[in-house]
Formats: structure tokens, C-alpha cells, sequence
């Protein structure tokens, strides 16, 4: 044992464990208690938050939405953001610090400033709606906004920089060697990528897919400026649950719930990584 | 050019454009001489940004902002630097699943976090405090400052600070005038996360604010939630000038590309 490594760590551990595990751990007897509308958390133990979560049809609705988004999100991030990654992997350019901070850049600027950019091009008034309308594209604005289409636009947006970046990183730890060897063996580029570059760079995919999903599901800004109150996710679902219903045994359980599941995804990952070094 | 090579250019101009409209957007509505938000801009005015900066609601929150993103930033560098060198350089029992906890709150969904210390500092009777918000911010941030310190120390030579030790050099004084200068970009890009992380956040901060006191972002937030003027996008650009500022500062300081 040492004494001294335990003695640094504490301070952390112990800040963790107050105000992020414990009180996430306390939601749970709340979930299971009855909400009294106008008062708010009741006597007793019951179960029906829970029996809502899968029975509401509005609550299952939301839940579907979520994860479709998720895996939409990843899907576009991952085919979009590939290639981008790649050439900020491999380019000798002088260009690519400068590569490297335009996409950085919308990473580090503000969520709210950047749903509100998306707001300004896709409302109904907005600059894309303008711009059809006066090219004759359309004759009446498009919804863009407060459906599947503006929250796709947006979390891809948010998201795409994480995924560019860790897939750069993926493609960067390839040693550029046995592509050129493959090259050299008489493979044309197309199959030198899809049978060398591609699978090397599984563990970048699984890693980012994974965090774009979780990321995803999780975001709250986003889904509320460019979905509105009624276009809900269950990030947003929760928001109410708290703060304009006060129903905080309903809104536990689905926290609970959106926990789960980003705990079992990240689970999931970490055995399918493992699986792969082992292989490997 | 070959078909190839112009297709190749053409979507990675395609691809920065779709990353950088929204912030050009904001900042040409933010010129804009009408009173409601338009792109292109009608007529040219910088009146919006002077509203901004006589507007006390948004010096104050813009104040609240950065006293809390400095505190959070001081609390996690020297939380999460003590915790980096007991994972690195110390035998310490289960630093697997230590280190794993630490990072937790990066994957954990923020309004999860948010929720539960709603719920958790009214039962205790510190809801709205500055401390509370403060605290909730440090370990959302830590993380950062953890990953950043252990990637450095990785990379440093402990025998260095052994010889400092054995030269006669207590382990504080070894510590501070031997690892911890070693470890300065650990420590500086850490803690730029960190600030930038906290400065950001709403969705921690919108519940655990109290109502006289509200952070630049959840301000923002809340006036976007209910009809937007050009002062939203002047006072937004004004978070993007300072953003890239920043951001190039660090590039030339650090050259971060080279962590990325």
C-alpha cells in the first residue's frame, strides 16, 4: 500500500463521490416514489414511474427519437468526418495545424452560439428558407426546424469535430508503411483502403461512433433550441420533468433510464474493444 | 487536376463551410441595423455590441462566467494534478478503476449530473449557492485536467526527480521545482479545457443557478428559448472573437495541433 498515492487521490475521489456519484445514486428512491401534481414527491413506494417508461406512448415515442438520433448522428458524423480525418492524418501539408483549428474551432465555441447560428439559417424566416424562396427553389418556406431535420443539422454539426478527431488519431497511429506496402504489391488505393487502412482503423470507428452516440442522446441545448418545447428528446423530457412539471420522481426514473443506457453503450464498447486486442 | 483531386477539394471545402455557417451567420446578424434578426444583414451598425456592454445583465452574467470558470479551473488543476501523479508515478491499489471514475463525468449526460445536484443540495439546504455551482463545475472539468497531467508525466522520466531526491531534495521540493515544470503543457492545456468546459456549460448550470444570479451561456439560453434580437448575436459574437482569439493564441503558445 502507499500511503502517500492514497493521500493525493483523495481529495479527488472524495469530491466525486459527493457531488456526482452519491446524488445520482439518491435519484434512484426518488424514481420509486409517487408524484402528488402540485405538490410533488409523495409518501410510499411505487413503481409506476417506471411502468410509464414503457408504457407511455408519448414517453416511448420521445425514447425511439432519442436513439434514433443517436445512431443517425454517428452514421452521418462517421461517413462525412472519415475522409477529413484522413487527410488531417496523413496530409505533410503546412496547412494542417490551420486544418486541424478550423475544426476545432466550432468544438470550442459555445453550444448555445452555435445552436443559435443554426436557428438564424433554418427557421422559416431563416437564411436557407430565404435563399430557395428567392432563387424560385420552393414557393412556400420548408420546415427545417422543430423536427428530425433541424436536430440532425445541429448534433451533427456538434458532434462531427469529435469524431474528425478521433479518427485522425486512429488513422494517424497506422504506420503509413503498410499502405505504401500494399501499394507496392500491385493493390490499387480503393483496395489498399478497404482491405489495410479501413480495418486498421476499427478501434478509432468503435471509439468515436460510441461517443457521438452517447454524446447524442445526452445533449440537452441543442434538442431544446432547435426542437422547441413540443419536439422533445429525453434530455429535454427530463428539463421539464424538473423544472416547469416539479415532477422529480418521473423525471429520476427517466435519468435513471438515459443512464442505463449510456452505461450499457459504453460497457458494450469496452468488451467489443477487448474482444478486438485479443484478436489483434 | 484529376476528377478525383477536385472531387477530394470540393468536399473538404464543403465540409468547413458546413462547420463554420452557423458561426458567420451569427456574427452578420449581429451588424444588422434592424431590430429583429436578419440574414444578410439590412444596413451596417456595430449598436448592438454597444448595447451588450451597457447592459448590466449581461456584464454580470458575463462576470458570473468567468469567476466561476477560474475557480473551476484552480479546483481541478490542483485536485486532478495530485490525482494524475498518484496514478502515474505511485503503486497505488485498483489505478485502473480509479483513473476510470475520474473520467466518468465526461461520458456522464450533463442534465443527469444536473438533476441529481438539484435534487441532492436542496435536501441538504445549499441549493443556488455559489459553492455548490463551483464544486459541480470542478468535476465536470477534472477529467480534463487528469487526462492532460498523465499524458505529460507518461512522457517524463522519473528518475529525474529521483535524482532530485537523492541530490537531498525533500519530495515537495522535488515535486514543485522538478516534475511540475516538466510537466507545464499537461498542465496548460488541461487547464484551457477546463475553463473553456466550464465557461460553456449550461446544462449542469441551469439548475443549480439561483435566480439573481445566471452564467453568460444559460443567459443566452434563455433569451434564444424565448424570441432572439440582435443583441443575442452581438453578444455571441463577442464570445466568438474571444474564442478564436484564444484559440490561435494557444496554437502559436503550445501548438496544440501537435496533442490532436
Amino acid at each position: 500500500m502507499n500511503r502517500r498515492g492514497l493521500l493525493l487521490l483523495t481529495p479527488a475521489i472524495v469530491l466525486l463521490v459527493v457531488v456526482f456519484a452519491a446524488p445520482v445514486a439518491l435519484m434512484f428512491p426518488t424514481s420509486l416514489r409517487p408524484y402528488i401534481p402540485g405538490q410533488g414527491i409523495g409518501e410510499g413506494w411505487t413503481a409506476e414511474n417506471y411502468v410509464k417508461l414503457v408504457t407511455d406512448p408519448f414517453v416511448l415515442r420521445v425514447g425511439a427519437r432519442t436513439i434514433g438520433l443517436g445512431f443517425t448522428v454517428t452514421l452521418v458524423t462517421l461517413v462525412a468526418g472519415y475522409p477529413l480525418a484522413y487527410v488531417i492524418a496523413r496530409t505533410r501539408s503546412r496547412a494542417r495545424p490551420w486544418l486541424v483549428v478550423l475544426v476545432v474551432f466550432p468544438l470550442l465555441l459555445n453550444l448555445v452560439v452555435r445552436s443559435f447560428g443554426w436557428i438564424a439559417l433554418l427557421a422559416n424566416r431563416g437564411l436557407v428558407n430565404e435563399t430557395l424562396l428567392a432563387l424560385g427553389v420552393i414557393d412556400a418556406p420548408i420546415r427545417l426546424m422543430f423536427n428530425f431535420t433541424g436536430l440532425l443539422v445541429g448534433l451533427t454539426h456538434i458532434f462531427l469535430p469529435f469524431m474528425i478527431l478521433v479518427l485522425a488519431a486512429a488513422i494517424h497511429n497506422i504506420p503509413a508503411e503498410l499502405e505504401e506496402a500494399s501499394g507496392t504489391l500491385g493493390a490499387n488505393r480503393a483496395v489498399t483502403f478497404l482491405t489495410v487502412t479501413l480495418p486498421l482503423s476499427l478501434p478509432g470507428i468503435l471509439g468515436g461512433s460510441i461517443l457521438v452516440f452517447v454524446l447524442t442522446i445526452s445533449a440537452l441545448v441543442t434538442p431544446r433550441l432547435l426542437g422547441g418545447p413540443t419536439y422533445q428528446v429525453m434530455s429535454t423530457m427530463i428539463y421539464d420533468q424538473f423544472v416547469q412539471l416539479l415532477d422529480w420522481p418521473g423525471g429520476s426514473a427517466m435519468a435513471m433510464a438515459l443512464t442505463a443506457i449510456v452505461l450499457l453503450m459504453i460497457g458494450f464498447s469496452s468488451l467489443l474493444a477487448a474482444r478486438y486486442r485479443v484478436r489483434g | 487536376m484529376s476528377v478525383a483531386r477536385v472531387t477530394g477539394r470540393l468536399y473538404l471545402a464543403l465540409l468547413l463551410a458546413f462547420l463554420l455557417a452557423p458561426v458567420v451567420v451569427v456574427v452578420l446578424a449581429s451588424l444588422s441595423t434592424t431590430s429583429y434578426l436578419t440574414v444578410p444583414p439590412k444596413g451596417l451598425t456595430l449598436r448592438w455590441f454597444g448595447e451588450v456592454l451597457r447592459n448590466p445583465e449581461f456584464l454580470d452574467a458575463i462576470a458570473t462566467s468567468l469567476v466561476l470558470a477560474a475557480a473551476a479551473t484552480a479546483g481541478s488543476l490542483v485536485l486532478g494534478t495530485a490525482a494524475a501523479y498518484a496514478l502515474v508515478r505511485r503503486a497505488v491499489p485498483g489505478a485502473a478503476g480509479v483513473s476510470a471514475f475520474l473520467m466518468a463525468p465526461l461520458v456522464f449526460p450533463g442534465v443527469v449530473i444536473g438533476v441529481a445536484l438539484l435534487q441532492f443540495y436542496t435536501q441538504v439546504g445549499i441549493a443556488g449557492s455559489f459553492a455548490g455551482l463551483a464544486a459541480a463545475h470542478v468535476v465536470i472539468t477534472v477529467p480534463y485536467v487528469v487526462r492532460a497531467v498523465m499524458a505529460s508525466l507518461a512522457g517524463v522520466d522519473g528518475s529525474i526527480e529521483e535524482a532530485a531526491r537523492v541530490l537531498g531534495a525533500s519530495p515537495l521540493t522535488a515535486f514543485f521545482t522538478v516534475t511540475l515544470p516538466l510537466v507545464r503543457p499537461g498542465l496548460v492545456s488541461g487547464g484551457l479545457f477546463s475553463f473553456i468546459i466550464s465557461f460553456d456549460n449550461v446544462p449542469v448550470s441551469i439548475f443549480l443557478l439561483n435566480v439573481r444570479q445566471t452564467t453568460l451561456p444559460v443567459k443566452i439560453f434563455t433569451m434564444v428559448e424565448y424570441g432572439v434580437d440582435p443583441s443575442v448575436a452581438a453578444v455571441s459574437t463577442l464570445l466568438i472573437i474571444a474564442t478564436g482569439l484564444g484559440l490561435v493564441l494557444a496554437e502559436r503558445w503550445t501548438g496544440f495541433h501537435k496533442f490532436v
